[in-house]
């Protein structure tokens, strides 16, 4: 061989490789020009007070945009009607916020949109599933730790005002629905959807991207993804936020119609005396949970007339966060979740066994204990 | 030199099995060295996007600060030696500047309060979307 080389001369030598590099080139070149016209079109914008970041792929750049902004108005319509606290334009609540101002003046009958009243049975059945865990009665708690407004600055811990909340138990079960008419038999029921909201919006978005016959999609509102057929010839890939540095713990493929949810103490939180409270409180105690730094959900299609995974992977996170290490599994269970992660106050990691089957971690020699 | 364009079959005459393998060995080279060096997560960019808009993608390889003017105020960002970071943000809780340096690619720090948020950009992308 070594012989050959050499006796070729010079000339020959080069002309031999030029001629296959010209193939070369032009295939790179073909693959290169294939690379950037991949038909993919991706939106990032601020709505819901977050975060919403839409992939949409294989529609052109044009219908995939009309597409986008049309899911986005829908957003902003939901915030909306569904933001406990915030008004809409002045003076003026949305429809839950109205709805709370009624509840706080007693059994005052109020008529709601259908669309009000099939949230809030729903969301009722998931609050019972949980052992009220999930508790979107609880808005008043919430308020009282700070968390219903746009900045999260440290305050003075009432805890007059949280043992009264905590005992006054309000609950999803004390509303009562009827029809489009409903009515609290409790007065510090005050709704909060927002471990529910965004849900039920990757729900909305899915099914309108269903019926507009677009095949690929990857929604994501806030961190909770939602998944449409693949990226071109791959699934879509979603990343798993690490809850203290700014980089990715692991990546999951997330197959046609799955969705994924994390609850974290990093999103929304603030420090008093070197101790974390995150927005996630426990409705027994009436304190944020301390125990958890985050709590991952992988969440399957679900049939029809049932929840639908986008608010499953938002809701079943927050049970698990909460409940005590030995009960995790069980808070999944209730809702026959067998996907989840969870990394607790020590950062140490437990995985269920499913999960961990389709989980890639992004650094080697992860250490973590496997949940049966 | 222009022999062989002329009269191709030259080369299937003279090349003898021995240096096609060499050619098709240092061709697998080429994309094994490709796959490994080339497709990792070395970040080469950093991307600034305020609201819904991509304000501007600046190279890393460089020593610079960035005045960016976003929602409620006027942010800095800064850019070191293949990092990046938030160094100065005006919302309150300052989610963003604590999370420091980004220096792969596929990190994200977002501001929400102000609508900045910065991606640093390789040559392929570690997801399609973060979970968080």
């Amino acid at each position: 061989m070594q012989d050959q080389l050499v006796t070729a001369n010079c000339t020959t030598l080069k002309s031999a490789i030029i001629s296959p590099m010209r193939y070369l080139f032009l295939l790179l070149a073909l693959l290169l020009s294939s690379c950037f016209k991949e038909p993919l079109y991706h939106s990032q914008s601020y709505v819901f007070g977050t975060l919403v970041d839409i992939s949409i792929y294989g529609e052109t750049d044009e219908h995939a945009r009309f597409l986008a902004n049309h899911i986005l108005e829908n957003f902003q319509n939901l915030h909306n009607q569904l933001h406990a606290w915030k008004l809409v334009s002045e003076n003026k609540l949305g429809e839950l916020g109205q709805l709370n101002a009624a509840f706080q003046e007693g059994k005052k009958l109020t008529t709601i949109s259908p669309e009000l009243a099939a949230i809030l049975v729903d969301a009722t059945a998931l609050s019972v599933k949980s052992n009220g865990l999930f508790n979107p009665a609880i808005g008043h708690l919430i308020g009282t730790w700070g968390f219903q407004r746009d900045e999260f600055t440290p305050i003075e811990v009432d805890e007059a005002a949280i043992k009264n909340l905590v005992h006054a138990q309000p609950r999803m079960t004390d509303i009562v629905i009827k029809g489009n008419t409903v009515y609290s038999t409790n007065p510090t029921v005050k709704l909060d959807l927002g471990g529910y909201a965004k849900g039920y919006a990757l729900d909305i978005a899915a099914n309108y991207l269903r019926h507009e016959h677009v095949k690929n999609a990857l929604i994501n509102i806030g961190g909770n993804i939602i998944a449409l057929g693949k990226h071109g010839e791959n699934p879509w890939r979603v990343g798993i936020q690490h809850p203290r540095s700014p980089t990715a713990i692991a990546t999951l493929d997330l197959p046609d119609g799955w969705a994924v949810g994390t609850s974290g103490d990093y999103q929304r939180y603030f420090m008093l005396n070197g101790k974390r409270y995150c927005h996630i409180i426990d409705p027994r105690t009436g304190y944020p949970a301390q125990h958890t730094q985050c709590v991952t959900v992988l969440v399957p299609p679900q049939p029809p007339n049932q929840t639908q995974a986008g608010v499953l992977s938002d809701v079943v996170s927050k049970p698990i966060f909460i409940e005590m290490p030995a009960n995790r599994n069980a808070a999944a269970q209730a809702f026959g979740i067998d996907n989840f992660m969870v990394i607790d106050e020590q950062s140490a990691i437990f995985v269920s066994s499913k999960m961990l089957k389709k989980i890639h971690w992004v650094e080697s020699g992860v250490k973590f204990s496997t949940l049966p | 030199m222009l022999n062989f364009l002329r009269y191709p079959r030259l080369l299937t005459k003279q090349l003898l099995i021995g240096d096609w393998l060499i050619i098709l060995l240092s061709l697998l080279a080429v994309y094994y060295l490709f796959q490994t060096l080339w497709s990792n997560e070395h970040a080469a960019k950093v991307q600034i996007r305020i609201g819904d808009k991509i304000y501007a993608t600046y190279s890393l390889n460089q020593q610079r600060e960035i005045h960016v003017h976003g929602k409620i105020g006027d942010a800095v960002i800064s850019i070191s030696q293949g990092k990046a970071r938030f160094t100065k943000s005006p919302c309150n809780t300052q989610y963003c500047v604590h999370q420091g340096w980004l220096t792969r690619a596929g990190q994200a720090a977002i501001c929400l309060p102000n609508q900045i948020s910065l991606e640093l950009l390789g040559d392929t992308k570690p997801y399609d979307s973060l979970n968080y």
